[in-house]
């Protein structure tokens, strides 16, 4: 089977590495250009070369400081609190005799909602007039909390919206791999006399290991870019305490057409998300090359 | 290994707390939809205490929410079936052992990262392409920024797929004669065709749901999708329909309530597909 | 021989074509607008207008970010996509300085003494005393609105001072699961729009008139601080939370846009003009924010001429009497006092005098930047995270980070 397929490769392959080489080397070039110069879209005169006035202007920027810390500790709560009770339910839905494929079926659901509509149904329900939540608290005797302007509550009432959608995504992944565990290994277990902790210990958590790094990561590199939920429910607010990156570059560059400046805030921002993803992308790369070259 | 009575009953109950919480906001937003206007005001009971379908006929009347279903069906369907046809080509190529080139890693390596680059990277400078192109006032900027989002994600799920058959079928059916191009389309495509549909479902859910490019590149709300037309339900400059809200959040969630009841299988083989395998 | 023939043969198709495309098309003007019932005004005066110029008139109806950026990226475009633009009024700086629209005055049209003269400003470049750029087409300001149930059970007056104000909150809140005075709180425009009106009236404002950055002047903290007292004897809400409250009865008092509360001939609140006072024997300052939808020509469209014309039949006074019962708000005198139309329109009164002691916001083409960073600040003290004193220093830093 050595013949010269060599065209019929690149005639195949074109079409897509055409469309994406197009849509995305032009862009990314274009923002490491133009990060380096003054670029205002609705000057009257050509755009300037200012070096790296761009970054450090952004450094010294305490609101795109703010941004990032709350981005990247946004990243780090959603990621943490959706893997962790991912996994908890996953572990309890396995336990289970029956009605494993309906649990994970309806929990899906979240996940696969449009973004811009779960931002509307919780702003529906977290209102501070006549709210169900603050209604239920009413119950109690308490609140009401204006969950999405208090700047106690603002972060975390985007944080379990998140937690709300995702934690399903993780789950669904990790009870997959727990599928694949041969059930010898608990037996085994069981025998020595392992109880129910040293089995997920010994047993489950070596063999998903891989899983969880890997729903870690996919989480990380989609909780990173947060915009719907934060542009439609609190601007940013209040007192700057649920702006993100991606918010930041588009009242910058979108709003206010500074695209010189947006653009050296987007580079940082790939940078950063490029350090983050680094094991993903060591690992998937690898794996792939080794089974194309096999 | 069994559980004792206690344990088993406190198992329940997490379960049911679990599942009132994951489905509750859900059911919320259909009660909601489906009252009067009148019962919208004050304290809301738990259970709607009318029932009325005015807030979707305010919908299509007033919002013009047809044209954005319409909308949002012509770019997501646009966009699935070039990134589908595409995508499927590439990955088949990359997958394949016995296509060696010059740059092929570098594709792979390319495809990988637009994974993970944030879009809002792509987004501006892409914005001002469009415009000096004269194409803003079309769905073609929508469409192709969609390709960008589907394109990687399809080729890398397909690899997996792709990679799970054996290469052996192909070379003895080479042997027998037949062109690259048959086994592709004779022998290859037909096994992946599970894979391929749950990567479909998949794709079409991501271009449904998009919002960020969107509100960039959308222009004039005779254009708008439904994410759009959803967000300016809740503007500044009037007051919000809170029932008009739920009713969109309602139609929104249509085609994916028909893909999880009609095809979960697929859409789990897709979620739990490329994404975790090593 | 042949080459010459088929390219001949192709400039008289070309010249055809055109010259068809100019006789029988009339002219087409194109209109983006902020979508919602500006369009339908425009909808339902427009055929006159088309008739008598032999003319096609069509209009785009965006949201108002949408309009913005589409406006400003056509602007770049040698043939010009619109004919009128629809223009909200803190944009005039940003607009003007980058030259997107034609000189009103320099194409002959004279200032119409009718036009509120707070409106009319709004249009000029600079502002106030330049060249008309853009007409006012739609008024609009903040008012002062209370529930007179929840004033009334608290035995008080409809408050002229914010001391006043600040007194009959303090009297009202926790009473029965009352809610004294709702800020609207949320960073960014918001919280920049609800609380500007109290800075005015404390005699303070972002800038001083030659531009020094004044947000920690004495006056800004005084307010800032009664501000904060205000929400202390009251809540943070967001818009549709204030209106419901303010109208069911719940919460005694807000500021709001004037179209959140009035729909139709009705009122769902009480309202007044903001008070533009400190305390009953403090001056008055004029405090209530005006938001006005002007309309300009861009210097890019074909039809300069009938665009100008088409500008002044939107902007008269036949159009705006024709368009009130659409909602939309007046910006000539002769229609505010109109007989007939103020007693249909109860609100005429109070909208005429607010307008006309009303404040703009900064002219300045960043004011968009500076709102940003202003809304973070009074966020920061609001929510008590800075001291008002650090928040007003910290914005005036950035602010100045922002014009230098």
């Amino acid at each position: 089977m050595k013949k010269n397929n060599t065209l019929y490769a690149y005639l195949m392959s074109s079409p897509a590495m055409l469309v994406l080489t197009v849509l995305s080397v032009f862009p990314l070039l274009f923002i490491l250009w133009y990060s380096l110069t003054d670029y205002y879209y609705l000057s009257t005169r050509p755009p300037q070369f200012v070096l790296f006035d761009n970054y450090i202007r952004l450094f010294r920027d305490r609101y795109f400081l703010q941004a990032l810390g709350n981005t990247l500790r946004f990243t780090a709560l959603a990621v943490l609190f959706e893997v962790t009770l991912g996994m908890m339910v996953a572990l309890l839905v396995k336990s289970f005799r029956r009605g494993q494929e309906a649990l994970r079926t309806v929990t899906l659901l979240p996940t696969l909602l449009p973004p811009v509509t779960v931002a509307l149904v919780w702003q529906i329900m977290l209102s501070n007039n006549y709210g169900l939540i603050n209604g239920l608290l009413g119950l109690f005797g308490l609140g009401p909390v204006s969950w999405l302007t208090d700047v106690n509550t603002a972060f975390y009432a985007i944080l379990v919206i998140d937690i709300w959608q995702y934690t399903p995504f993780a789950f669904l992944l990790l009870y997959a791999a727990m599928q694949g565990i041969p059930q010898g290994q608990y037996e085994a277990a069981a025998i020595d006399g392992a109880g129910k902790w040293a089995q997920f210990r010994f047993v489950t958590l070596p063999n998903i290991l891989h899983n969880v790094v890997m729903v870690t990561l996919l989480r990380i590199i989609d909780t990173f870019r947060l915009f719907d939920k934060v542009n439609i429910l609190t601007k940013g607010g209040p007192a700057n305490t649920t702006a993100t990156i991606t918010q930041y570059i588009y009242h910058n560059g979108v709003n206010m057409f500074k695209v010189g400046y947006a653009s050296a805030a987007s580079v940082v921002m790939t940078l950063i998300i490029l350090i983050l993803a680094a094991g993903y992308i060591r690992q998937n790369f690898r794996a792939r090359e080794r089974a194309a070259r096999r | 290994m069994r559980y004792s009575l206690p344990g088993r009953l406190a198992k329940r109950l997490i379960l049911a707390l679990f599942l009132v919480w994951t489905l509750f906001p859900i059911y919320w937003m259909f009660s909601l939809a489906i009252r009067e206007k009148g019962e919208l005001f004050g304290a809301l009971s738990l259970f709607p205490q009318s029932f009325s379908l005015e807030h979707f006929s305010d919908l299509f009347l007033a919002k013009s929410f047809g044209q954005s279903i319409l909308n949002s069906l012509t770019v997501t369907f646009s966009a699935l079936a070039l990134s589908l046809a595409f995508g499927l080509c590439c990955a088949y190529i990359l997958a394949r052992a016995r296509f060696r080139f010059k740059m092929k890693g570098a594709m792979l390596f390319w495809v990988l990262l637009l994974r993970i680059l944030p879009p809002i990277a792509f987004a501006l400078p892409l914005y001002i392409l469009f415009s000096d192109a004269g194409l803003l006032s079309t769905k073609i900027p929508l469409i192709l920024s969609h390709l960008l989002i589907n394109i990687p994600f399809i080729v890398w799920f397909m690899i997996t797929f792709f990679e799970a058959l054996p290469e052996e079928v192909e070379e003895s059916a080479a042997v027998d004669g037949a062109s690259e191009q048959q086994l592709f389309v004779r022998i290859v495509l037909p096994q992946v065709l599970p894979g391929l549909t749950a990567v479909a479902i998949l794709s079409f859910m991501t271009s449904w749901n998009e919002y960020l490019f969107s509100a960039i590149f959308v222009q004039s709300p005779r254009q708008f999708t439904i994410p759009l037309t959803l967000s300016t339900l809740n503007s500044e400059q009037e007051l919000t329909q809170w029932g008009n809200v739920a009713a969109g959040g309602v139609l929104s969630l249509v085609p994916i309530a028909l893909f999880v009841l009609f095809a979960q299988n697929f859409l789990i083989a897709g979620l739990s597909g490329g994404a975790v395998k090593e | 021989m042949k080459k010459a023939l088929s390219l001949l043969l192709a400039l008289v198709m070309v010249g055809a074509l055109a010259s068809s495309a100019l006789a029988e098309q009339p002219a087409k003007l194109v209109i983006a607008a902020r979508g919602g019932s500006h369009v339908d005004v425009i909808n339902a005066v427009k055929a006159q207008f088309e008739q008598e110029n032999n003319c096609a008139i069509e209009v785009l109806g965006l949201e108002n970010p949408d309009l913005k950026q589409k406006i400003a990226l056509d602007s770049r475009n040698s043939a010009g996509a619109y004919d009128i633009v629809m223009l909200d009024d803190p944009w005039m700086p940003e607009v003007t300085e980058a030259g997107m629209l034609l000189n009103l005055t320099q194409q002959g049209y004279t200032d119409d003494p009718d036009f509120v003269p707070t409106s009319l400003a709004l249009g000029k470049a600079p502002y106030g005393t330049g060249d008309t750029f853009a007409l006012p087409f739609s008024g609009n300001v903040t008012l002062l609105f209370y529930n007179a149930d929840v004033l009334a059970s608290a035995n008080a007056e409809v408050p002229d001072s914010w001391q006043g104000a600040l007194d009959i909150a303090k009297a009202v809140n926790g009473k029965d699961g009352k809610v004294g005075y709702v800020i609207r709180g949320q960073q960014g425009n918001p919280i920049v729009g609800d609380f500007m009106p109290v800075l005015w009236a404390f005699g303070g404002d972002v800038f001083d008139a030659d531009w020094n950055v004044t947000v920690d002047s004495q006056e800004a903290r005084d307010a800032l601080n009664l501000y904060i007292q205000l929400l202390e004897n009251g809540a943070n809400y967001e818009k549709n939370d204030i209106v419901s409250s303010v109208a069911d009865g719940k919460a005694a008092m807000s500021l709001g846009w004037p179209s959140w509360y009035i729909s139709g001939k009705a009122s769902t609140a009480g309202y007044a003009k903001i008070p533009g006072k400190v305390n009953a024997d403090s001056p008055e300052n004029p405090a209530g924010m005006i938001g006005n939808w002007l309309m300009g020509v861009p210097k890019n469209t074909q039809h300069p001429e009938l665009a100008v014309k088409l500008l002044t039949f939107l902007t008269s006074a036949e159009t705006q009497r024709a368009a009130a019962p659409s909602g939309a708000v007046p910006t000539r005198t002769s229609v505010f006092t109109d007989e007939a139309l103020s007693q249909e329109y109860p609100f005429y009164a109070t909208l005429l005098a607010a307008t006309e002691a009303s404040r703009e916001r900064p002219r300045t083409p960043l004011w968009g930047d500076i709102e940003n960073v202003f809304g973070i600040e009074l966020s920061n003290a609001i929510s008590g995270i800075k001291s008002v004193d650090d928040a007003l220093m910290d914005a005036k830093a950035a602010i100045e980070d922002i014009v230098k």
